[in-house]
């Protein structure tokens, strides 16, 4: 009695043993692939401050208005490209990690995640892209706005900027694969009333700008006293 | 204003300065007049001006996306008429200035002069004075000066003049005249100038121009050519023309900063003919839309003027917004903010066409007093106030030097 139940204890155990040691080599290589992640989003990390300390970036966005100018506790660009790319080259090396491992499940789902990483990638850039173009926008048309008088500027200048960010958004999350019909429908809803508030927003602030426009298209007559000037500047 | 009689007091046949060499003028075609009937005029003027010298009228026209020389009766052969120029003094591939240099050294020209095809003003004897000096004087470069009511060419009187005087230390009351002679000698060191190369886009605009000679020490002078041309076109949008102007004077100052750094002060030029006030026909102007474009601005641009410009000036633009009616900018803040923007402009602080354009409701701020200040003024008072101006800018050069040399620094 006593031997046979020791016999299948050490039987037992010594199937566990045998499933641990096939999980050991799985779990080296991907401790082992995880280190190597690390390293290299070290590198990486190095890479891209360098590249981007070269190429100027931090100065550049600001000059296109894309980044605000420096402030204390505030992420420059550049650092926050760095840290974009070293836990994307993390993340990568985790999901290879978890499929040099072997485990079924774990390995089917880093599989699924690997193959989505393109698509979330695209859609992050095409995000970012958008969010730093509206900046730009924004900056462009409120200027624009001032200098034609228009006493919304500032809504103008806001309503660009949201038009753009909605639209990359749109476009980010149609990559991503999330929200299908939906989203086609909520995105022309919210453009399409964006695009409202923007031409309310001229029809109602911008009557003496058409009206000096459509004088000086068609300069019938010039009355007395005109509310405009008729200086050449140089 | 320091005048000089032309050599041979300004005699037709007079042929001191230069060598035998004929005069060659361009007419650019622009919309309005018939720029090859103006060129035809103008070469038998030229002709019975400068007797004894070859004198040749052509029409700088477009040709593609080039300027081009034609003779005037190929011009008038053209199905429309010359393919006009881009705005006036500009510089790249369209710019006139850079035909005409290269065919008067073809010809070897003795005066090269690039005029407009509006009717001048013939009281002035204004082609005996803008091309005189070059044919007579022996100078290499004659810049024109008009006369022209007080609330117009506010852009020169405000920026371009007092910025270009205490840059370069020459008083040209018009730097920017649009039309302009040179000697065949200027022409051939133009034509070397690495400007061509490093900067197309800019080479060949009247601010190259000037920032060349004044930096290289030619001999310039300037001539009052009587009433100013008026074009028939619309005045232009002051942003527009704001953007347009001081891109290529911001980027000449970038060219040439190490010498204008050296310079202090400033010294008149040879002036020839009678310069003045045009008093008859003014220019519709009314003040109160200038002082709202200012506090609008103020309202709307100050996140973005913060970029190039420094709390304490900010600060005082707040108080004038809140203040009278009309913004008074005193001299000296108007000069640093002028300076303040071609740092930034030079600094890359915002995007460039962004940040002239942003300039824009300070500048018709400035306008707005300047001309509430000097509409009761005399002629005479109003030149003072101009050279008042002037000063302040020249006095303020040293705070230009010093956030040049450390842009980030304020």
């Amino acid at each position: 009695m006593w031997e046979q139940t020791k016999r299948a204890f050490l039987e037992s155990l010594e199937r566990v043993f045998r499933a641990l040691a096939r999980l050991v080599p799985g779990l080296a290589a991907m401790l082992l692939v995880l280190a190597a992640s690390v390293v290299l989003a070290a590198v990486v990390r190095l890479v891209v401050r360098r590249v981007c300390e070269r190429l100027e970036l931090d100065r550049r966005l600001r000059t296109w208005g894309v980044a605000a100018p420096p402030a204390e506790g505030r992420a420059s660009p550049s650092v926050l490209v760095a840290r974009f790319a070293t836990w994307t080259v993390l993340a990568l090396g985790f999901l290879v990690g978890l499929g040099v491992f072997d485990a079924t499940a774990a390995s089917a789902l880093s599989m699924r995640l690997l193959e989505y990483v393109p698509h979330a990638l695209v859609g992050l850039v095409i995000l970012a892209v958008g969010i730093a173009g509206s900046r730009a926008v924004e900056r462009g048309v409120l200027i624009g706005a001032v200098n034609m008088g228009l006493q919304s500027a500032h809504l103008l200048g806001l309503g660009a900027r949201w038009l753009v960010v909605v639209l990359a958004g749109a476009m980010a999350l149609e990559q991503l694969g999330v929200g299908g019909t939906i989203l086609a429908v909520a995105f022309g809803l919210l453009f399409g009333g964006i695009v409202l508030a923007l031409a309310l927003a001229v029809g109602l602030g911008a009557r003496d700008v058409v009206a000096r426009s459509l004088e000086k298209r068609f300069p019938a007559k010039k009355e007395e006293g005109e509310a405009r000037n008729d200086l050449h500047h140089l | 204003m320091d005048q000089v009689p032309l050599v041979g007091n300004g005699q037709p046949g007079g042929t001191a300065g230069t060598g035998g060499g004929g005069v060659l003028v361009a007419v650019e075609a622009r919309p309005g007049p018939d720029p090859a009937a103006a060129a035809v005029r103008i070469e038998e003027a030229v002709r019975a001006r400068f007797p004894g010298r070859e004198a040749t009228a052509l029409v700088a026209s477009r040709h593609g996306a080039e300027a081009v020389l034609v003779a005037p009766a190929e011009a008038a052969q053209a199905r429309a008429g010359p393919v006009p120029l881009a705005a006036s003094g500009g510089g790249g591939s369209e710019s006139p200035l850079g035909a005409l240099l290269r065919e008067g050294d073809r010809r070897g020209s003795a005066a090269m002069g690039l005029v407009s095809a509006e009717p001048h003003d013939e009281s002035a004897d204004w082609l005996g004075m803008l091309l005189g000096p070059v044919v007579e004087g022996g100078f290499d470069l004659v810049c024109p000066a008009y006369r022209r009511h007080r609330a117009e060419g506010v852009l020169n009187t405000g920026i371009v003049y007092p910025l270009t005087r205490a840059l370069y230390g020459r008083r040209l009351r018009q730097p920017l005249g649009g039309e302009t002679a040179l000697s065949l000698g200027l022409a051939r060191t133009l034509l070397g100038d690495a400007g061509w190369r490093r900067d197309p886009a800019s080479a060949g605009s009247d601010a190259w121009l000037v920032a060349t000679v004044l930096s290289q020490g030619a001999r310039a002078c300037q001539a009052w050519l009587g009433a100013w041309p008026r074009p028939e076109v619309l005045p232009e949008d002051p942003s527009q023309t704001l953007a347009r102007v001081l891109g290529p004077v911001f980027r000449e100052m970038e060219r040439h900063a190490d010498r204008w750094q050296r310079i202090e002060g400033s010294e008149p030029v040879p002036t020839f003919g009678t310069g003045g006030l045009l008093e008859e026909a003014p220019p519709r102007v009314r003040i109160e839309p200038l002082a709202e474009a200012f506090r609008l601005g103020q309202r709307e641009l100050e996140p973005v003027w913060g970029l190039v410009l420094p709390p304490s000036v900010l600060l005082a633009l707040r108080r004038l917004a809140a203040g009278g009616p009309t913004p008074r900018l005193e001299d000296p803040l108007w000069a640093r903010i002028v300076f303040d923007f071609a740092v930034g402009h030079y600094a890359r602080a915002v995007e460039r066409r962004q940040l002239l354009l942003s300039l824009t409701p300070l500048y018709l701020g400035w306008v707005a007093g300047f001309v509430e200040e000097t509409q009761s003024l005399a002629p005479e008072a109003v030149e003072d106030r101009v050279e008042s101006l002037c000063l302040a800018f020249e006095r303020e050069k040293r705070y230009l030097i010093s956030r040049w040399r450390w842009p980030d620094a304020f």
